[in-house]
């Protein structure tokens, strides 16, 4: 295997999703509108229940917004990472993967393109996020280099969800089977995890499956940076799941991708 | 005449025992314009992606330019150049990135790809549009930019699925200009499945026509034409094409949801 030119094709893929992505006009309003009404809409009422002492508890901050901003960049990155296999497909459809399957690429630099376009892209909404955020005035309790820690594990999660995605469009052949099937993942993955609601005000049960949601791992490390610290007890094990998750999903995309086209 | 595709017994047999594909053997020689002919599901499209290494062969196989396209197929890409008859180019990009695009995937350098940009721009007249994005090209420049983005690497031979398909009839004749350039000024070898007669009878030196998977016949459009005239008058390449293939839409014995089961897999297995 040659590493240069690996790289050279994971670039080229990679150079032609972030193209088109800065060619699609709506798709980056989009990036923008989003999160705004989620922290502005949700932020805002859920503010006003939330002001009492009984709820600061549960969140651990005084602040609604404080709480739900690392859950928001999650929840963004969750949703743009879910519907990375459609690019695949599409391609398929397309004839435009035949195109780059007769050139001299390497298989397994197409998922890696486009999962290295993934992560950046939602790397790029997070700080969008934090922006709007810092308007509303959230405060980020380890400054500047605490974002860079929030933007990058945000990056690592649209990976990881760009990964299931693609390894499931390399079976699921049809976008409407593949959208509904993301769809039904996002939701549960969402709702069942401690970006919304403290798992201290959930029951039992749902506190034990929240605790084991990969969701939970990356936005308990973000929301402990963002609000509490640099408190490494409780960083460094979610990051260390977190790594783990998606070095384990991103060789599975490219093994049923590279099995795909075989 | 130097062989430049040589098919050796090429078999491929989809999963659910679909034989599309039947010991096929056959030569193109170097400079040629081969036609490949045959019904819809006749092994065409399958041929094509086993000698563009798309799918690989369940039995035989093939060389491109002296290459074994099992053992060395990625030395067999850069002999070929692939254009599909799906028009695969990128709407939302302009003509020149989608060419910028290609180049990086064949490892050209910076400044060979922009040499060569502008040598295959020119070659289908696209240079005064190359800046415009694709989606404002008519069907025919879609077309003559995805056949330029086949030649960015220089191949030994080109791959020309269905080249005409969905076009109207001015705009195909002006793609036949091209391809007929291609072999003239460049000496390009050419592999060209169609649908249309005229088309390969005008553009073609030799064609085989392919009918459930097996070579029916192999000769110049003029041989294959006088080869019947015994049975019709001032015979054209329609005729022969239905001597060979049969006259009768296709009725196979199987029932609609065999058929229909078996478009399925091939579809899916070639992508």
């Amino acid at each position: 295997m040659n590493i240069k030119l690996l790289l050279s094709d994971i670039y080229w893929v990679f150079w032609r999703e972030i193209k088109k992505f800065a060619q699609q006009k709506a798709r980056l309003m989009m990036v923008v509108i989003q999160p705004l009404i989620w922290l502005v809409l949700m932020g805002n009422s859920m503010s006003g229940l939330t002001r009492n002492p009984q709820a600061a508890q549960m969140l651990g901050t005084g602040n609604y917004l404080d709480f739900m901003t690392p859950g928001i960049m999650i929840m963004t990155a969750l949703f743009g990472g879910v519907f990375g296999g459609v690019t695949i497909v599409w391609d398929r459809r397309t004839g435009y993967l035949n195109k780059m399957l007769a050139a001299p690429i390497y298989r397994a630099a197409i998922p890696l393109g486009k999962l290295l376009s993934i992560g950046l892209q939602t790397m790029l909404q997070a700080l969008i996020i934090v922006i709007i955020s810092l308007f509303l005035g959230v405060h980020f309790k380890t400054g500047f280099p605490g974002v860079i820690a929030l933007l990058f594990i945000s990056g690592m999660f649209g990976v990881i969800m760009g990964g299931i995605s693609l390894s499931l469009s390399s079976r699921i052949k049809s976008m409407e089977t593949l959208m509904a099937v993301s769809n039904f993942l996002t939701m549960p993955l969402m709702f069942t995890s401690n970006a919304m609601f403290p798992t201290n005000a959930m029951p039992a049960w749902l506190k034990a499956i929240a605790l084991g949601n990969p969701v939970s791992y990356a936005v308990h490390a973000m929301r402990t940076i963002s609000t509490q610290g640099w408190i490494w007890t409780e960083f460094w094990p979610a990051l260390i799941a977190l790594t783990c998750i998606m070095v384990v999903i991103v060789a599975l995309a490219i093994r049923l991708f590279s099995r795909s086209v075989n | 005449m130097k062989t430049i595709i040589e098919a050796q017994g090429l078999t491929k047999v989809y999963k659910g025992g679909i034989l599309a594909v039947d010991h096929v053997s056959f030569s193109v020689f170097e400079g040629e314009i081969f036609g490949f002919l045959g019904p819809n599901g006749a092994g065409k499209s399958t041929t094509i992606a086993l000698l563009t290494t798309l799918l690989s062969p369940t039995k035989g196989t093939a060389t491109i330019n002296g290459i074994d396209i099992i053992k060395h197929a990625y030395q067999a890409r850069l002999e070929l150049g692939f254009v599909s008859q799906d028009l695969a180019v990128e709407d939302s990009l302009t003509g020149f990135d989608n060419l910028r695009l290609q180049a990086g995937f064949y490892h050209l350098s910076r400044t060979e790809a922009r040499d060569r940009i502008a040598e295959v721009l020119k070659m289908v007249d696209l240079t005064a549009r190359a800046k415009d994005k694709v989606e404002t090209y008519s069907g025919g420049m879609r077309k003559r930019l995805d056949i330029a983005c086949g030649l960015i690497h220089r191949p030994r031979i080109l791959f020309l699925d269905e080249p005409t398909l969905g076009l109207d009839i001015q705009t195909r004749r002006e793609i036949w200009k091209y391809i007929n350039n291609l072999r003239e000024q460049i000496k390009m070898t050419i592999f060209l499945t169609t649908h249309y007669m005229d088309e390969a009878d005008s553009l073609c030196d030799r064609i085989a026509i392919i009918d459930r998977g097996i070579i029916k016949t192999l000769d110049t459009p003029v041989a294959l034409k006088d080869a019947i005239r015994h049975e019709v008058e001032n015979p054209t390449l329609d005729d022969v094409f239905l001597h060979h293939t049969g006259k009768e839409m296709r009725d196979d014995p199987t029932s609609k949801e065999q058929a229909y089961k078996s478009r399925m897999i091939m579809r899916r297995a070639r992508g």
